[in-house]
């Protein structure tokens, strides 16, 4: 079954054309890597998957809802309940801890559940740096507290932007191992990226040109 | 989360936070002073305009009657007691002087003292109602012969101060000084009441008596009772007799007083409630330009601060934040500094008020305390309604183009 679908999904910017007449689907439960060089209309593509980005004209569908029918609240809590997200950039907020980072997202989808934000971030191996903020965690560190951020209001679908192009080879490997584990363990992980090396970890590839799917 | 959040934020730009503060702290502490100002200046304004004489005539009732002296401290028990600075009774005739002429006198209070429940050591006349006038010498002791010599009549009759004279062919006079009123007081001889009832035969009488009251401004409902009294509704009534206009005064006078009628000397009334309610205008102005002011300097901080945090909101709203809940944030921050800038200013406020009523009035002014609150809230107000148009932004914000560095 599908849980991610489009279907001529466009996106332009005034005259320049980010997706064109774009349909693909992911199967619940893959791990899928978008490709392509920077301007193929990949992060745009995620943004709209990960609604935060409207389109302009085709069908979207997420976990069988049409994004098209939905308005800013709708696709709101949409997000909150079926997407997590993992950006290059980290994005944690400087000054709360990497817990309290962790329990923004759960205060913003329901309720703070201080246990469960502990649990998330030693699965991901951060037990011993809770109360630690950004700035004193490495980037690797960083991304991880990223990582359980997103996964803690356990969304069945993970966007991961790029989410080693800040980090060295070794929390690369450490980065991408994760992400192959909660693939593992059932959860549908697309992965935006332009290294071929990272793309080749996923159990499909879309190669994405000028907004198009490409097949070489 | 939220309070940590606010917190956080709060102290985590001191340079942003601290220009927040004292922009409300010095919109609050204008504003407080102004308020202070406001709240005293119809009293002020009021006592400094009595130095331009009494405001309320009390006459006989029937003409050609005249009021009872032994009536008069009575004017000192009505609702408004406290309000009655002083009185001077009134009492004319002519005698002979030295030279077998006439002479117009007027008999009076200078500085008469006067037995009252509540006010130690009262005391009452023209010293206290009419301190324009300009004495060249010493007021006269109401208990002994002096008088004052008006300064065209002195002139003319070519008295000098110290001089004695023989006033009815028998009571010798001292003038204690020449006064210049710049009034018909000028062609008279101004003598102590006593004087002046024993000097006419009319013992225990005087013409009128003119009281200084302090009052506050006219308005629409003493216009009302000043047109038809048995106009006014029965609440309209008991806040017209309740407040110190000069007209329910004078009516109070009137029931103090049976045999007399008390009219306002509107000329002076009149220009009090003009100039006073000018200046309550003018300061009204003043506090809100100072609030526009504070408002516009907040909104601009304010922007500055989401155009700086653009990232940092982009990602709450990716983490499914309601805009409302951001929004949020940043009011509460604005709040914590409005609280804090408006604390400081209500006790800056104070200090000034108490310096400018130092210059303006030569007594520093209360502090009222009831404004505290008010301030208080009114800094608030300025911080959230200067916040109000930038955090309107927040809602604009597009996450998708920010986290990916499109803005």
């Amino acid at each position: 079954m599908n849980i991610i679908e489009t279907h001529n999904l466009t996106k332009s910017f005034g005259s320049v054309i980010a997706v064109n007449d774009l349909t693909i689907s992911v199967r619940r439960g893959e791990f899928v890597a978008f490709m392509g060089a920077s301007g193929s209309g990949k992060t745009t593509l995620l943004n709209i998957l990960a609604c935060l980005d409207t389109f302009t004209s085709g069908e979207v569908f997420i976990d069988g809802h049409n994004l098209a029918a939905l308005d800013e609240e709708g696709r709101r809590v949409l997000r909150a309940n079926k997407i997590g997200l993992v950006f290059q950039q980290f994005h944690l907020i400087p000054y709360l801890t990497a817990l309290e980072n962790v329990m923004l997202a759960q205060h913003f989808h329901s309720v703070t559940d201080e246990p469960a934000a502990r649990q998330i971030l030693g699965d991901v191996g951060l037990a011993h740096r809770l109360h630690h903020r950004p700035g004193a965690l490495s980037g690797g560190e960083q991304q991880r507290v990223c990582i359980a951020r997103a996964l803690v209001n356990e969304p069945p679908i993970l966007f991961a932007d790029e989410p080693t192009g800040n980090l060295d080879e070794e929390n690369e490997c450490n980065i991408l191992a994760l992400l192959q584990d909660l693939h593992r363990r059932g959860r549908t992980v697309v992965l935006v990226t332009h290294n071929p090396d990272l793309a080749a970890r996923a159990d499909r590839i879309i190669r994405l040109h000028h907004g198009k799917v490409f097949e070489p | 989360m939220l309070t940590q959040m606010i917190f956080h934020s709060w102290h985590r730009n001191p340079r942003r936070t601290a220009l927040t503060v004292t922009t409300v702290f010095l919109a609050t502490a204008l504003i407080s002073a102004l308020l202070a100002i406001t709240v005293s200046v119809g009293d002020q304004m009021a006592r400094e305009l009595k130095s331009y004489g009494a405001n309320i005539l009390l006459e006989p009732a029937v003409d050609g009657d005249y009021l009872d002296t032994q009536d008069l401290p009575r004017i000192k028990e009505i609702f408004w007691r406290h309000n009655i600075l002083g009185f001077a009774p009134l009492l004319a005739g002519t005698v002979t002087a030295d030279d077998g002429g006439e002479v117009a006198i007027l008999g009076t209070f200078f500085d008469q003292p006067l037995p009252v429940e509540g006010e130690d050591d009262f005391h009452t006349g023209q010293k206290i109602i009419a301190p324009y006038w300009r004495i060249d010498g010493a007021w006269p002791d109401d208990a002994r012969p002096e008088a004052l010599a008006g300064a065209r009549l002195a002139e003319r009759r070519g008295w000098r101060v110290g001089q004695t004279l023989t006033l009815a062919g028998a009571r010798p006079v001292v003038l204690s000084g020449i006064l210049e009123s710049g009034g018909e007081e000028d062609e008279l001889l101004v003598v102590p009441l006593a004087l002046a009832q024993e000097l006419l035969g009319r013992p225990g009488r005087a013409d009128a008596a003119r009281v200084s009251a302090l009052t506050v401004p006219e308005n629409r409902l003493s216009a009302k009772a000043r047109a038809n009294r048995d106009a006014l509704t029965a609440e309209e009534y008991d806040v017209w007799y309740c407040t110190a206009y000069v007209s329910s005064i004078a009516h109070q006078l009137e029931e103090a007083l049976p045999g007399a009628r008390a009219r306002p000397v509107w000329q002076v009334a009149a220009s009090e409630g003009v100039i006073v309610g000018k200046v309550q205008l003018l300061l009204l102005v003043a506090t809100l330009a100072a609030l526009l002011a504070a408002a516009m300097g907040v909104a601009a901080l304010t922007a500055g601060a989401i155009l700086e945090r653009a990232a940092e909101i982009a990602l709450l709203k990716a983490l499914a934040a309601r805009p409302r809940h951001i929004a949020l944030l940043f009011h509460a921050e604005v709040t914590v500094s409005a609280l804090l800038g408006g604390a400081l200013g209500c006790g800056a406020g104070w200090l000034l008020a108490r310096h400018l009523g130092q210059t303006l009035f030569g007594a520093p002014l209360a502090m009222a305390w009831i404004t505290v609150p008010g301030v208080l809230a009114l800094a608030v107000a300025i911080a959230l309604l200067g916040a109000w148009l930038p955090v309107r932004q927040i809602a604009a914000l597009a996450p998708a183009e920010v986290l990916h560095g499109r803005r």
